[in-house]
């Protein structure tokens, strides 16, 4: 205090010193605040009003001493639409959806299941490097890419595969990506499961987690800006939202004002990492209100709670520039990817239960037969004919050649750089001399002129790659 | 933080009355430290139209403001930019364009960036602000596994080449660690961005435009103890510089001089000593993008000299003078007629009441060229 009385006697505050140096030379309080000139004041606060003055909180005093008690013992509460055998408990909140959409729904789960089971076994085959399935979790995708417009974009982490297969992204294209054959959008570049499509507004998958969260509300932010009604949507797990990325996008939708939907999957492990170990308090839903933002926590295995939580954000969000935040509660049925065991740390009795007491897409069906929307024969047939469509893709996917070797080398800039051509050219020479210790035949050479021998306009014959 | 705190009682003696009271003011003022470089505006340009004298702050100020103008996507956003920026750089702009598009942030810089690298995939244009380089690490993961990433990775779906990331850059004469750090070598180990460093307020200007108009991410770092100290008459339209092109500012025969930012000036002085002492003949280059840099012109420059000096600020070991040093062996190793010289900081974080002897000085560098004349 010494300081700043020496200070006020050596400086004499002029007209243009801010409110915030006329604090620190003069003591707050009923007679400081007298003395100091109340055309200067931008606040509009009484010396004799005991409320609580302080910019940071709008909140009134307390004289008694008292923290508050997290509640983890009944957290918030789970809305569900359907019970477990698929039977609608509360008829007011049935979405109603007409039998062509609950059919796509259903279609979506099961097709996606079916490609999960083939590319998983591919992977232990050799056939790809790497898979990741989406077991148990069909109905936190579908549900909410349902409620959404086709045009809304998605960021995801790397389990949302379904969003995709609402979409109708071909399984020519997934399986493309999964092989880096020649018809992969991405070229190539990245580990299986890794997909993006423009045309269907799906952000290319990244493998460090979370990062997609702040990147999904500066999305969110330029759509507001252009008024183009549109909500941006953000799947990431419960362990991803641990990560500092995910306070930041929080905060900043809530501070700027985003019209996003923060969709957690959380399905109770981050590879080995139980939720007890990922966090203490109750779940990701509660940290919502922390930030200032809307939330709600659905059973992420009742496609049609997934859907009415998801359709009233959407269009709340929009309508009103704001976050929402829905922690979709389900259960990771699989092992976190081809390079997991978990029977390592959970035991395969709870694995079954959640395969057979509470599956998205059982519940589903038990939804269609009572509807009448579905039977046995139908199911049957579908089996068979949505086996049939992976396994052709499958096989087309394998016989076609890997990219041509020159793309490793484009899109780093829009532009490639001199010195990057120069690195281009001497892989070209490399390859020249020592091309035969290298797997070129899987490879579309055409037009590597560096090539000779190969440059005709054939692709390879069959050749499979196999990873040990 | 600190910095803004002091900045308000500079000037009036305070600090130094309170706190030293057996000594004169005289003796302080003598004891502070003299810029250990002079600025040297370059003759005014004749081809953009009217110009006006404008520090590094103003002309920043002045691309942003020809930015917003043009370019109705533009955003600028970052800690405390709303009022101006703590180095003045944004003064005006909200209340020129909206709320809107001139705005701050929470205090974050992952979500800084990762926030304009969202706006920048929706092709808006996103110029991030980050109040010091020193603070830019939080954001390290976003800019290389992320903006850099994103066109490679998603097969040219998508890109963020609509973001920018300027940043205060480099020694400030009492910055130490926290205030004054170069750390353009840590990205320069990321394929996918670029990096760009003004010398002066022309080449800001046309270097900032440049970047925000680039298809790629750019990270442009302001040398911050330019920004009052370098004036010189800036077109007010606005023009672009190039990316990724050297400048050759003075030509010599004997010795070629690198730098980039506030150094150029330092080695500048040192090619003048070395004219006047030594009756050498330097060739002094501006880096000016660290990547891709051009390796052309400076391998051109050293074919001709045959001896190569390079100088930063930021540590020697790592440091880019390395790359330039590795690349130019190769390039040009019978051309050599000495080991090419790097005059650096030391491998220490940046002190703070040792730097004057930390800095690579003019004395250092004039010592380096000496030693590689006489080789």
């Amino acid at each position: 205090m010494a300081v700043a009385i020496a200070a006020a006697r050596v400086w004499r505050p002029n007209r243009g010193l801010s409110q915030a140096a006329l604090l620190l030379l003069w003591r707050p309080g009923a007679r400081g605040l007298a003395r100091s000139h109340p055309h200067r004041q931008q606040q509009q606060f009484s010396s004799l009003d005991d409320k609580p003055q302080f910019p940071g909180a709008s909140a009134e005093f307390i004289d008694k001493l008292e923290f508050i008690q997290p509640n983890v013992i009944s957290g918030i509460p789970i809305y569900r639409v359907m019970d477990r055998q698929g039977q609608i408990i509360n008829p007011s909140e049935d979405p109603h959806l007409p039998k062509e959409k609950v059919l796509k729904l259903y279609k979506s789960m099961t097709l996606l299941n079916t490609m999960d089971r083939i590319l998983y076994e591919s992977q232990r085959q050799g056939r790809i490097s790497f898979y990741m399935t989406n077991y148990g979790e069909e109905g936190t995708h579908v549900g909410s890419a349902a409620a959404l417009d086709n045009t809304d974009l998605v960021f995801g982490q790397y389990r949302e595969a379904g969003v995709l297969m609402y979409r109708d992204y071909p399984l020519e294209l997934f399986m493309a990506q999964c092989y880096g054959n020649i018809s992969d959008l991405g070229k190539g570049r990245q580990m299986p499961v890794h997909y993006g499509c423009k045309e269907r507004h799906f952000v290319t998958i990244s493998s460090p987690l979370a990062t997609q969260i702040p990147q999904a509300v500066g999305a969110a932010y330029a759509a507001k800006r252009a008024n183009a009604n549109r909500v941006v949507i953000c799947y990431f797990g419960e362990g991803a939202a641990s990560e500092g990325d995910a306070h930041a996008g929080f905060n900043f939708a809530a501070t700027l004002e985003c019209p996003i939907i923060f969709f957690c999957r959380n399905n109770g492990y981050a590879i080995s990492t139980p939720t007890s170990e990922q966090y203490r308090g109750d779940g990701i839903a509660a940290r919502g209100p922390g930030y200032g933002i809307m939330s709600i926590r659905v059973d992420g295995n009742d496609v049609f709670a997934v859907y009415n939580a998801t359709k009233e954000a959407r269009r709340r969000a929009v309508a009103e520039n704001q976050p929402f935040l829905i922690e979709a509660m389900t259960y990771r049925i699989g092992h976190h990817s081809t390079s997991d065991d978990s029977s390592a740390y959970r035991s395969v009795d709870e694995v079954n239960y959640w395969d057979k007491q509470d599956h998205p897409i059982s519940r589903l069906r038990h939804y269609l037969l009572s509807q009448g929307w579905w039977d046995e024969e139908q199911e049957k047939a579908w089996r068979k004919q949505s086996r049939k469509k992976v396994m052709e893709a499958f096989e087309q996917a394998e016989r076609k050649p890997k990219p041509n070797p020159n793309l490793l080398f484009s899109d780093v800039y829009q532009e490639m750089p001199a010195q990057l051509r120069k690195q281009q050219e001497s892989l070209a020479r490399h390859l020249q001399t020592y091309g035969e210790h290298y797997p070129l035949e899987h490879f579309d050479k055409r037009g590597l002129q560096c090539f000779p021998d190969f440059s005709t306009a054939e692709a390879p014959p069959l050749a499979r790659m196999i990873y040990p | 933080g600190a910095e803004g705190h002091w900045r308000r009682f500079r000037g009036v003696g305070l600090a130094r009355g309170f706190l030293h009271p057996s000594a004169t003011v005289e003796d302080a003022a003598q004891r502070r430290q003299v810029a250990h470089f002079t600025f040297q505006p370059d003759p005014e340009p004749r081809e953009y139209g009217q110009t006006q004298k404008m520090n590094l702050f103003q002309s920043v100020t002045s691309a942003l403001d020809n930015s917003l103008a043009k370019d109705p996507t533009a955003v600028i956003f970052g800690e405390d930019v709303a009022f101006g920026g703590v180095f003045r750089c944004t003064v005006g702009l909200r209340d020129k364009y909206g709320k809107d598009r001139v705005f701050n942030t929470p205090l974050c810089e992952q979500g800084i960036v990762g926030f304009g690298i969202g706006i920048a995939v929706t092709g808006a244009t996103a110029i991030a602000e980050i109040q010091f380089a020193d603070y830019i690490f939080p954001a390290f993961d976003q800019i290389v596994n992320e903006a850099a990433k994103y066109r490679y990775r998603s097969g040219d779906l998508f890109n963020c080449g609509s973001l920018t990331i300027r940043s205060p850059w480099g020694c400030v004469g009492h910055g130490a660690l926290y205030h004054s750090q170069s750390p353009e070598a840590f990205f320069a180990h990321c394929p996918g961005i670029k990096v760009v460093i003004p010398r002066s307020p022309f080449q800001a200007k046309g270097l900032l435009l440049s970047c925000i108009e680039d298809k790629n991410p750019c990270i442009f770092f302001e040398p911050k103890i330019l920004y009052r100290a370098a004036a010189e008459q800036v077109p007010i339209e606005p023009y672009n510089i190039p990316l990724s092109q050297a400048e050759v500012i003075q030509e010599g025969s004997d010795v070629t001089l690198v730098a980039w930012g506030t150094q150029v000036h330092v080695i500048r002085e040192v090619a003048s000593m070395a004219k006047e002492k030594l009756g050498v003949s330097c060739e002094v280059i501006d880096l000016r993008t660290i990547i891709p840099w051009d390796v052309d012109t400076v391998c051109k420059s050293v074919i001709k000299t045959g001896r190569l000096l390079i100088s930063h600020e930021a540590p020697l070991t790592g440091g880019f003078a390395s790359e330039i040093s590795s690349t130019v062996q190769e390039e040009c190793f019978l051309n050599l007629e000495a080991p090419i010289s790097r005059v650096c900081g030391y491998d220490t974080p940046f002190p703070h009441i040792f730097e004057p002897f930390y800095i690579p000085d003019k004395w250092k560098c004039y010592d380096a060229l000496r030693k590689m004349i006489n080789y």
